[in-house]
C-alpha cells in the first residue's frame, strides 16, 4: 500500500497531525495516535507532488488579532492542504482561481473562501464551542467528538476559571448532563461538593472515580486542582467508563491538564480579588421572644406553674427594650459572630512554549482564603506548581515528565466549625457574647461561640503537601506499522499534618449579688494546655504498560491497545497527644506534662494493590459505522484470594447517519447525527478491606481492673479485644450492568443536540444486613454516628440490587456574527433509581419498604397540621402525650391508632431526582459575559433545628409557633427539646421535610477585552479584565438555610457566595 | 536510530523494573491492625482479653458511651435509669419523659431500647468464647476460671433480659452466624419468665462453683467472683419470688441471699454512706465496674450539678423521693414528727439524705446550694437558667467533689459503678425471710432474722438510724423493708424494678412527679411550696414489661410475640 493510493488516509492522518501538533484546546495523551501519525510523517511530504499555477499567501488570526499557528488550510475537494506557521501565515498552490480554501482549526469555527483574483487571503477565525472537530479525552486515550459512541461530556478549563470558586468540585454545577453536583458547606478547605453521576444508583458508596492525567484515583483528588491548569474535565457517564473497570461504576472523571504548545514562550498571569459572603442564614429569635418561649416550655412540664414560670412580664420588657444590657441583652449571635463579607485571592502564573521537540508548560499557583468569622481563625492557604514537560528523544521515542505539588495550609480555631454553627445557633439571645466591660460570657454552657472562632483557646495548624509525578514514554516499534508501546509510571504523596494546641482561657459569669465577675477556665484539659499533633502519609504507586495497534487500511480504522495496569495504596498515621503544659507557651511535644498519663498516643496503617489487564479494540469505517470494544479484567486486595478478579466488558457502537449520502439527500439541514449505543459491566470494590475473616481489634478504654493484693494500686485499663467485624469470606465485586443509547445531532450549523437514554442494573451490591438480623442472633451493629469511622460488625455482602434509569439531554444554540456572537445551551437530567433489592425486617409492612422506591427516602409521619383545640386532638387518633398545639399526624392505616405503622416513605431524598442547567455568553466587540444557572427539582431535606431549652429558634419557628395566645400559629408548640418533642424528633414527620428544588445564579462573568496597538508597544499580547461571581442568587422555597446542605440539624457552615474582580494579563 | 534502540531498551525495562512487583502475591496484603480469629482461637493472652472484653457491651445509641462503652444495665450515662422511676427526672428530657408519661411503645423506646440487642450480642461472643475455649491449651485450672467469667457474664445478660422483658429468648451455647437461617423460629422461641430464670440461675451457680472467692493479683478486681455469682443469683431469685414474676419462692430467695452471707466476705462498708460510692475497693461492693483516666464515664459533676456551679442538672431528685426519708428518730418526716419543721424540712434527716440530694442550703463545694427564689444562684435566677432543677434538688450521691465540676473533660468520671452491694444482699435476705419467716424469725441455715439483717444496714457508720424495733408485724415490716431498699438504693437501679416486681408500680408510677419552689422571704427564713414538676405521668399495666423494640418483631417477621399491651 501507497499513500497515493490512499488520499483520504493521508487526509485522516493530517486532521491528526494537526491536533497533536498545533491545537490548543485539547491534550493528545493518546500514545498510539501519535505513533500512527509519525509512522505517515516520512511520507506525506509526496501528496504534495503535485502543483498548479496559483500561489495563495495569507495570515491567520484569532478573535484577539493574535497569529494563529497550525490552522488547516485546504483546497476543497482536493488532498492539497498546508498549515499556517508560528507567524500564522502560510503559502499554498491551488490548481485555478475557483478554487476554494477551507480553513479549519480545532475548537473554531471553519470558513470557506473563493480564491477568485485574489493571491493574499487573511483571516480571522472565530472559535466555536460546538465544533465537531473537538477532541474528547476518553479513557486511556482520546477521540474525535463525532466518533466517540459513549457518553461523554467535556469541559474545557477556559470556562471552568470563569467561576471564582477555588474549589474545582463546585465549578462543575450545571455544566453538564448527567452529572448531580451539591455543595454541602463552605468552610474554607472542606468547601467540595458530593459529585454524583446520574444520581444515587446503589445502596452502597456512590463516589465517582477521578482520574488526573490518566492516573486512577490519584491521591489529592480533584477538587484542590487549580482551574487554570486544567485543560479539560471529560466524565464519562456510560460503559464508556469500563476501562476504568474495577473503580468505574459510579462514573469517571477526566482531568487533564495543560500541556506545552510549539512557539515562543506565553506568560499568563491573573490576579482575582473575591468576596465572599453566606448564601443563607438562618434568622434567630430576639431575647424577647425566647424568654417568652422558655416561660411556654416550663408551662409544658407543669401546666400548674402558670405561664411566667422562667420569666415575669417586666423581664421580657426589660429584653426588648434593651434598658439592662448587662442582666437583660438581646444578642443578635449571627451578626456578632460572623462578617457580612469576607475575601479571598488568587494568583495565577503559567508560562507554555516549546519546539518541536521539546514543549512545556509550567505554572504557579496562590490562593488565599479567610472565614467568615470575626476575628476568626480560619483561613485557607494553598500554594501549587505544576510542570509538564513533552520531549521527542528520537523520532520514535517520546517521553512527558509531569510534576505537580501542592501544599495546602488549613487553619481553624480548636473548636470545629460542625461545633461553631451548632454553638452559634443554639447560643440563646438572652445572653450576650460580651459584657458591656467586653469580657467574654460563658455563652451557652461554656460555648461562646464569639471566643470559640478566635485564636484564644488555641489553632489548629492543619497543612497537607501533595505531590504527583508522572512519567510517561511511547515507543513506535519499527517493523510492524502502526504498532506502539507506552506506559507510565507514577508516584503520589501526600502528607497531611496537624498540630492542634488546645489552650485554656477565661469566660465570666457576673453575679448580680456581688456585682463581680467570676471567671472560670474553659478549653484545653485539666485546665492546661494540650497538644495533639497528627501525621497521615498516603501514597499511591502506579505503572501501566500498554500495547497500542493504530492503523488505517483504506476506509478501515482500527484503533488498539492492550495493556497492564498495577497500582498499591498505602497509608500510614499516627498522632500523639501530650497534657498539663507548664506554659501556653510552649506549643512543642517535649514541654508536656511528665506523668505517665500525660501521654497518649495512637497509629494505624493500612495497604491495598489493584492489578488489571485492560483491552480496548475500536474499529471505524470511513467514519461512518463506529464499534468500540472494552474488556478488563481486574484484581484488587479488598476481597479474598479466589474472588479477587472480576472481568468487566463493554461495547458500544454509533452510526453517523449524516454521512450516508441518502440521508443528505433527505435531511441537509443535518450537519452532523449520530445514533449510538453502549453496553457494559462495571465494577465497584469501594469498601473497606478485610472483610473476608473475622476481625477482632484491641480496645483503647474497654475493661479496667486493680490489683487488689497491691497497695497503693490504682485502676487500670486491661488489653481487651473486640469482634469487630463478621467475616463474609464471599465477598468480592459490585457489578453496575449500564445501557444507554443516545443521539447527537448539529443541525442548521449552528444548533447541536444531544439526547440520551440510560439504565444501570446494579447488582451484588457492597451493603451491610442490618434489618433483616434479629437481634437475639447476636448479630447487632453498634451506633452509627453516621463518620467515616463507623465499622459496622456486619460485614459487605453483595446483597443489593438496584436500577435506576432516566434520560439526559442538552440542547445548544450558537450565533457568530462579524462581532456580535452569542450562544444559549440547556441541559436537562432525570435520574430515578428503584430499589429491587435491600435488606429490610421480614416483616416490614409493605408502605413502609424500601423495596421499589428511590433510594435514600425518609420514613417519616405525615403531619396534616396542627391540633388547634382539644375537640379536635380528641377527635382524631393521636401519639400518646399529644398536646393541643402538636402536629397532626396522618392516621395512615386507619385503624384509629397512632403508631409507626402510620409513618410512609417519602417521594424523594435529598440527591435530586431532576437537575438542570442554562449556560448563555455572548461577546460583542470587546465585552462579553457568560450566565450559568443551574437547579435541581424533585429533592427533599430534613431540617429538625436543635431548639428548646436546648437552643434557640428560628425566627419562622418562633414567630409562627402555636401558643395560647398564637392558636393560629403555623408552627408547633415549643417544648424542651425539639429532638424529643412530639412534634418533632419522637416522630419525625414531614413538617420538617422540605422542598430542596431550587434555581440558582451559579456563575456569571462580564468581561473586557483591551485592544489596540498599545498593548505591542508595551509588550503585551492581551489584558483582560472581568468580575465575576458565584451563587449570585437563588430562587427556592427553603427559608432558614441553603437548600443544598444535608444536615439534618441545619447546623453547618454556610455555602458561600462570591462576588469576584479579575484581571488576566498575557504576553 | 541505533542509539535510539538502545535508549528504548532500556526504557522498557526500567518500566519492566517499575512493573517489578509484578508477582504473584502482589494482591496479597496483611492488615496490620486486626486479629484473625486464628490467633484469638490459639493465643490465650489474646483470648483472655476478648473475655474481659465481654464485661464491655457494645454501644447501640446517641447519648450513651460518653468515655466508654456501657457494661450491664446502663449504669452511669447522661440520663440515668433513675429517671425513668420515681427517683427523679432527667431535667434535659433525652427521651426519658416518654417513659414517665406512658408514652413507651416498641418504636418508641428512647434510653430502654438498647437492653435486648446488647445483651444477645454479649450472650453470643459469650457462647463463642465457650467453643473456642474448648480447644484452646491452657491449664485446666485456668480453664475452668475462664469458663466460670464467661457463664456469669452470660447470666449476667439473662438477668438484665429477664428484669426488663421478662420471657426471654434462651439461647444455649448456640452461636448463630451470617450463614444461618436467620428466621430459624428458634431465635424467637420466648420461653417462660420461670425457665428463663432458671437458666441463668443455673449458670450463676456453674459459675459461682468455677470462680475464685477473691480477687488477686491473677484475677483482679473488677473480674467476677465467686461472691459475684451467688450474689446476682440472689437478686435473681428474689425476683423470681416476688408477685410480678410468681415463679419461684421465698424460701430459695432466703438461700439465695444466705449463700452470699455465708461466704463470711462482704460486710457493711464503715467509712461512710456517700464514700462508699467513690472509693474503688470496699469490704461491701461486691461486683463493680471500674473506671480510669481515658476508660471513664460520664463526667457527673458537670452533667448532674446545679446551674449555678456551671452544672446540667442533669439527673435532679423528686420530691417523692426526698419525703421517703426518715427522721432521724426512725419516723416519717411529717408534721407529727416531734423532729420536724416544716420551715426547716431538710433537717434531721436520714443521714443518707444529704448524702443523696443536694438540697437548699446544703453545703457543696466552695458555698451553699440556693435553690430558692428570688436570686438563689442554683435557681432559674441564676446564671444558664435552662440548666436550673425542676424539682428543687439535685443529685448528691456519687458526686466526688475531688473531680473538676467545671472544664472536667477527662478529668472526671472515674467512680466505680457498683452492680451489686452487700446491703443489697441483707435487703434480699430480710425481704425474703420476712415473707417467708416474718421478722423475727431466724431461717434455717441462717444467721439473722429479717429485722436485724435491715437494722445492720441502719446501724452503718455514719448513718447510725434507729433500729427497727422488735414486734413489727410482717406486713409492716414489708412496707420497712421497702422504704429501706428505697433510700439505701436510690440512684442504684433498682426503684424501677422493684416498684414492678411488687406489683405497686400502677400506684406509685401514677403519682404526679412533685418538687418544691423555695421562696426565700425577705427576713430570711424560707417558704416552702410543693409544684409539679413534671406534668402527665402515667403508668398501665403493659409498662411492667418492656416493649420488645418494633425492629426486633419485623427482623423475625412477626414470629416474635410482643409483651402484652403494646
Amino acid at each position: 500500500m501507497t499513500c497515493a493510493e490512499h488520499p483520504a488516509s493521508i487526509q485522516h492522518v493530517f486532521t491528526q497531525i494537526k491536533f497533536i501538533m498545533y491545537h490548543r484546546y485539547s491534550i493528545i495523551r493518546s500514545i498510539p495516535l501519535i505513533v500512527g501519525i509519525f509512522m505517515f510523517l516520512f511520507i506525506a511530504p509526496s501528496a504534495f507532488s503535485q502543483t498548479e499555477s496559483v500561489t495563495i499567501q495569507g495570515k491567520v488570526v484569532d478573535g484577539t488579532a493574535l497569529p494563529m499557528a497550525g490552522v488547516s488550510v485546504k483546497v476543497k475537494n482536493t488532498t492539497l492542504t498546508t498549515t499556517t506557521d508560528a507567524q500564522g501565515h502560510f503559502q499554498l498552490r491551488v490548481p485555478n482561481k475557483g478554487a476554494v480554501l477551507q480553513f479549519s482549526y480545532i475548537g473554531f469555527a471553519s470558513q470557506e473562501v473563493v480564491v477568485g483574483d485574489k493571491t493574499v487571503i487573511s483571516l480571522v477565525l472565530h472559535s466555536d464551542d460546538r465544533s465537531l472537530n473537538e477532541i474528547m479525552v476518553v479513557g486511556y486515550g482520546s477521540q474525535k467528538k463525532e466518533t466517540v459512541t459513549g457518553s461523554i461530556s467535556q469541559i474545557k478549563g477556559a470556562d471552568l476559571v470563569k467561576s471564582p470558586q477555588p474549589n474545582l468540585s463546585n465549578s462543575l454545577a450545571g455544566r453538564f448532563s448527567g452529572v448531580v453536583i451539591n455543595n454541602r458547606g463552605g468552610e474554607p478547605g472542606y468547601d467540595k461538593s458530593d459529585i454524583t453521576v446520574r444520581g444515587l444508583a446503589t445502596t452502597g458508596s456512590n463516589s465517582v472515580l477521578v482520574v488526573v492525567d490518566g492516573i486512577p484515583g490519584q491521591v489529592g483528588g480533584l477538587e484542590r486542582l487549580d482551574p487554570n491548569d486544567i485543560e479539560s474535565v471529560s466524565v464519562l457517564k456510560d460503559a464508556s467508563a469500563a476501562i476504568y473497570g474495577n473503580r468505574a461504576a459510579n462514573g469517571v472523571i477526566l482531568v487533564t491538564t495543560k500541556r506545552g504548545k510549539t512557539g515562543k514562550p506565553t506568560v499568563n498571569y491573573s490576579f482575582n480579588q473575591g468576596y465572599t459572603s453566606p448564601t443563607r442564614l438562618p434568622k434567630m429569635a430576639d431575647a424577647a421572644t425566647y424568654a417568652q418561649i422558655m416561660n411556654e416550655i416550663n408551662y409544658d412540664a407543669n401546666a400548674a406553674g402558670g405561664l411566667n414560670q422562667a420569666y415575669t412580664a417586666d423581664q421580657i420588657q426589660k429584653f426588648a427594650n434593651g434598658s439592662d444590657p448587662l442582666l437583660y441583652p438581646n444578642t443578635d449571635w449571627i451578626a456578632t459572630v460572623l462578617k457580612k463579607v469576607t475575601t479571598q485571592s488568587q494568583h495565577s502564573l503559567s508560562v507554555t512554549g516549546g519546539n518541536e521537540d521539546v514543549k512545556y508548560f509550567v505554572s504557579l499557583g496562590a490562593l488565599n482564603q479567610n472565614g467568615l468569622y470575626k476575628n476568626g481563625a480560619t483561613t485557607y492557604k494553598q500554594y501549587n506548581f505544576r510542570s509538564n514537560i513533552d520531549a521527542n528523544i528520537s523520532k520514535r521515542l517520546k517521553i512527558g515528565l509531569s510534576l505537580s505539588g501542592r501544599e495546602e495550609d488549613r487553619k481553624y480555631p480548636i473548636t470545629s466549625a460542625d461545633d461553631i454553627f451548632r454553638s452559634l445557633y443554639r447560643a440563646k439571645p438572652i445572653i450576650a457574647a460580651y459584657y458591656p466591660n467586653g469580657l467574654p460570657t460563658r455563652g451557652l454552657e461554656n460555648n461562646n461561640p464569639a471566643v470559640q472562632v478566635t485564636d484564644l483557646g488555641g489553632i489548629n495548624n492543619n497543612p497537607t503537601q501533595v505531590v504527583n509525578a508522572i512519567l510517561k514514554g511511547s515507543y513506535q516499534i519499527p517493523g510492524i506499522e502502526g504498532l506502539s508501546a507506552d506506559g507510565f509510571f507514577s508516584v503520589d504523596k501526600s502528607n497531611t499534618f496537624s498540630k492542634a494546641f488546645n489552650k485554656p482561657y477565661l469566660l465570666y459569669a457576673y453575679d448580680p449579688n456581688t456585682g463581680l465577675y467570676n471567671s472560670n477556665i474553659v478549653g484545653g484539659n485539666n485546665n492546661k494546655a494540650t497538644l495533639t499533633e497528627s501525621q497521615k502519609r498516603e501514597s499511591l504507586i502506579t505503572s501501566n504498560v500498554k500495547l497500542n495497534f493504530v492503523r488505517r487500511f483504506g476506509l478501515h480504522d482500527i484503533n488498539a491497545f492492550v495493556g497492564y495496569e498495577q497500582s498499591k495504596n498505602n497509608l500510614e498515621y499516627f498522632d500523639a497527644q501530650r497534657f498539663n503544659y507548664l506554659s501556653t507557651q510552649l506549643p512543642e511535644l517535649s514541654q508536656g506534662g511528665m506523668s505517665a498519663t500525660d501521654y497518649l498516643n495512637s497509629g494505624y496503617s493500612s495497604n491495598y494493590t489493584r492489578r488489571s489487564i485492560i483491552s480496548r479494540l475500536a474499529y471505524t469505517y470511513n467514519e461512518k459505522y463506529l464499534f468500540e470494544g472494552q474488556l478488563r479484567r481486574d484484581g484488587s486486595s479488598i476481597f479474598a484470594p479466589g474472588h479477587q478478579y472480576g472481568t468487566f466488558p463493554s461495547v458500544s457502537a454509533g452510526w453517523r447517519i449524516s454521512k450516508e449520502n441518502w440521508f443528505k439527500d433527505a435531511a441537509g439541514f443535518f450537519d452532523d447525527l449520530k445514533l449510538r449505543a453502549s453496553y457494559g459491566s462495571l465494577g465497584n470494590d469501594n469498601v473497606k478491606g478485610f472483610q473476608f475473616y473475622d476481625n477482632y481489634t484491641l480496645v483503647g478504654n474497654g475493661f479496667v481492673a486493680l490489683n487488689p493484693q497491691v497497695s497503693g494500686a490504682t485502676n487500670t485499663i486491661q488489653p481487651g479485644v473486640g469482634l469487630t467485624k463478621l467475616a463474609n469470606p464471599n465477598i468480592t465485586w459490585e457489578v453496575a450492568k449500564k445501557l444507554d443509547i443516545g443521539i447527537n445531532a448539529v443541525f442548521l450549523k449552528d444548533f447541536s443536540l444531544e439526547a440520551i437514554y440510560f439504565q444501570q442494573k446494579r447488582s451484588s451490591i457492597l451493603t451491610q444486613r442490618n434489618a433483616s438480623l434479629p437481634g437475639s442472633s447476636g448479630i447487632v451493629n453498634p451506633y452509627d454516628d453516621g463518620t467515616e469511622k463507623y465499622n459496622p460488625l456486619v460485614p459487605s455482602e453483595n446483597i443489593g440490587k438496584v436500577n435506576s434509569a432516566g434520560f439526559e439531554g442538552t440542547l445548544s444554540y450558537n450565533h457568530r456574527g462579524a462581532e456580535f456572537n452569542w450562544g444559549v445551551s440547556g441541559n436537562f437530567t432525570y435520574a430515578k433509581s428503584k430499589v429491587v433489592f435491600i435488606d429490610e425486617a421480614a416483616g416490614t409492612l409493605s408502605y413502609q419498604r424500601k423495596t421499589g422506591r428511590a433510594l435514600n427516602t425518609y420514613l417519616l409521619y405525615n403531619a396534616i397540621g396542627l391540633f388547634r383545640t382539644q375537640a379536635e386532638l380528641d377527635a382524631y387518633p393521636h401519639v400518646p402525650g399529644a398536646k393541643v398545639g402538636d402536629l397532626k399526624y396522618e392516621d395512615y392505616n386507619g385503624d384509629g391508632v397512632l403508631n409507626a405503622d402510620d409513618m410512609t416513605r417519602t417521594k424523594y431524598g435529598n440527591t435530586p431526582q431532576i437537575t438542570y442547567g442554562f449556560n448563555f455568553n455572548a461577546s460583542y466587540k470587546n465585552f462579553d459575559i457568560s450566565l450559568l444557572f443551574s437547579g435541581q427539582a424533585q429533592v427533599s431535606q430534613y431540617v429538625l433545628p436543635e431548639a428548646g431549652s436546648v437552643g434557640n429558634f428560628y425566627s419562622s419557628w418562633a414567630d409562627n409557633r402555636f401558643s395560647q395566645s398564637n392558636p393560629n400559629g403555623t408552627y408547633p408548640r415549643v417544648t424542651e427539646r425539639a429532638s424529643n418533642a412530639i412534634s418533632g424528633g419522637a416522630y419525625k414527620n414531614t413538617f420538617w421535610l422540605n422542598n430542596a428544588a431550587f434555581l440558582r445564579l451559579k456563575n456569571v462573568e462580564l468581561g473586557y477585552n483591551l485592544k489596540g496597538d498599545f498593548l505591542s508597544k508595551i509588550k503585551l499580547s492581551g489584558i483582560r479584565l472581568y468580575a465575576s461571581a458565584f451563587n449570585l442568587f437563588t430562587i427556592t422555597k427553603v427559608k432558614d438555610y441553603d437548600p443544598e446542605g444535608s444536615s439534618e440539624s441545619g447546623q453547618f457552615y454556610p455555602q458561600q457566595r462570591i462576588i469576584n474582580i479579575g484581571a488576566n494579563v498575557k504576553f | 536510530m541505533k542509539y535510539n534502540h538502545k535508549l528504548s531498551v532500556l526504557i522498557l525495562f526500567a518500566g519492566a523494573l517499575a512493573l517489578g512487583s509484578c508477582k504473584k502475591d502482589f494482591l496479597d496484603t496483611k492488615a496490620t491492625d486486626r486479629i484473625p480469629a486464628s490467633t484469638l482461637q490459639t493465643d490465650t493472652a489474646v483470648f483472655e482479653a476478648f473475655v474481659v472484653n465481654e464485661y464491655i457491651g457494645a454501644r447501640l445509641q446517641n447519648k450513651e458511651a460518653d468515655g466508654s462503652n456501657p457494661g450491664f444495665g446502663r449504669g452511669f450515662e447522661y440520663s440515668m435509669w433513675c429517671s425513668v422511676s420515681d427517683e427523679s427526672i432527667y431535667n434535659n428530657d433525652d427521651d426519658t419523659w416518654l417513659v414517665q408519661r406512658g408514652q413507651l411503645a416498641p418504636e418508641n423506646l428512647g434510653a430502654l431500647g438498647v437492653i435486648w440487642g446488647r445483651s444477645y450480642r454479649s450472650i453470643r461472643e459469650c457462647n463463642y468464647a465457650l467453643s473456642v475455649l474448648a480447644n484452646i491449651s491452657m491449664s485446666a485450672a485456668h480453664k475452668s476460671l475462664l469458663e466460670g467469667e464467661i457463664k456469669f457474664i452470660r447470666a449476667f445478660r439473662y438477668l438484665d433480659l429477664i428484669r426488663n422483658y421478662g420471657r426471654v429468648v434462651l439461647m444455649g451455647d448456640k452461636v448463630y452466624n451470617l450463614t444461618d437461617n436467620l428466621q430459624d423460629p428458634f431465635l424467637f422461641k420466648r420461653v417462660s419468665i420461670k425457665e428463663g430464670i432458671d437458666y441463668a440461675v443455673a449458670q450463676f451457680d456453674q459459675a459461682a462453683a468455677k470462680l475464685p472467692l477473691d480477687n488477686s493479683s491473677n484475677w483482679e478486681l473488677g473480674r467476677a467472683t465467686k461472691g459475684a455469682a451467688l450474689a446476682l443469683k440472689s437478686r435473681l431469685v428474689l425476683y423470681a419470688a416476688s408477685p410480678l414474676y410468681n415463679s419461684g419462692t421465698w424460701q430459695a430467695a432466703v438461700d439465695a441471699a444466705q449463700q452470699v452471707i455465708a461466704l463470711n466476705k462482704y460486710g457493711i462498708f464503715q467509712g461512710g454512706y456517700g464514700n462508699l460510692f467513690l472509693t474503688n475497693q470496699t469490704n461491701e461492693a461486691i461486683f463493680e465496674r471500674l473506671y480510669t483516666k481515658n476508660a471513664n464515664h460520664v463526667h457527673l459533676e458537670i452533667a448532674n450539678g446545679p446551674n449555678g456551679y456551671g452544672g446540667w442538672a442533669g439527673n435532679t431528685p423528686s420530691q417523692n423521693l426526698v419525703d421517703v426519708y426518715q427522721m432521724t428518730n426512725g419516723l416519717p418526716a411529717n408534721s407529727s414528727n416531734p423532729l420536724y419543721n416544716p420551715a426547716t424540712p431538710y433537717a434531721n434527716r436520714d443521714p443518707r439524705f444529704a448524702a443523696t440530694v443536694l438540697y437548699n442550703g446544703a453545703s457543696y463545694r466552695e458555698r451553699n446550694v440556693e435553690t430558692f427564689i428570688p436570686g438563689g444562684k442554683d435557681s432559674k435566677d441564676g446564671s444558664d437558667n435552662w440548666n436550673t432543677t425542676k424539682t428543687g434538688y439535685y443529685l448528691k450521691k456519687f458526686m466526688n467533689d475531688a473531680y473538676p465540676l467545671q472544664n472536667p473533660w477527662g478529668n472526671a468520671g472515674f467512680q466505680p459503678w457498683i452492680y451489686i452491694r452487700y446491703a443489697e444482699i441483707l435487703l434480699n435476705f430480710a425481704e425474703a425471710a420476712n415473707e417467708a419467716y416474718g421478722p423475727d424469725a431466724v431461717p434455717s441455715g441462717a444467721s439473722y432474722t429479717a429485722r436485724q439483717a435491715v437494722n445492720m444496714i441502719r446501724a452503718r457508720q455514719g448513718v447510725n438510724m434507729p433500729a427497727i424495733a422488735s414486734g413489727i408485724s410482717q406486713a409492716d415490716m414489708r412496707t420497712a423493708i421497702r422504704l429501706e431498699r428505697q433510700v439505701e438504693l436510690a440512684f442504684e437501679e433498682h426503684r424501677f424494678y422493684d416498684v414492678r416486681r411488687w406489683k405497686i408500680a400502677d400506684v406509685t408510677e401514677n403519682l404526679p412527679m412533685r418538687g418544691m419552689i423555695i421562696t426565700k422571704n425577705t427576713d430570711g427564713t424560707f417558704t416552702y411550696t410543693p409544684k409539679i414538676a413534671l406534668d402527665g405521668r402515667k403508668f398501665e399495666t403493659k409498662h411492667y414489661w418492656l416493649p420488645i423494640p418494633r425492629a426486633e418483631i419485623l427482623a423475625s417477621n412477626n414470629q416474635l410475640e410482643q409483651n402484652p399491651g403494646y
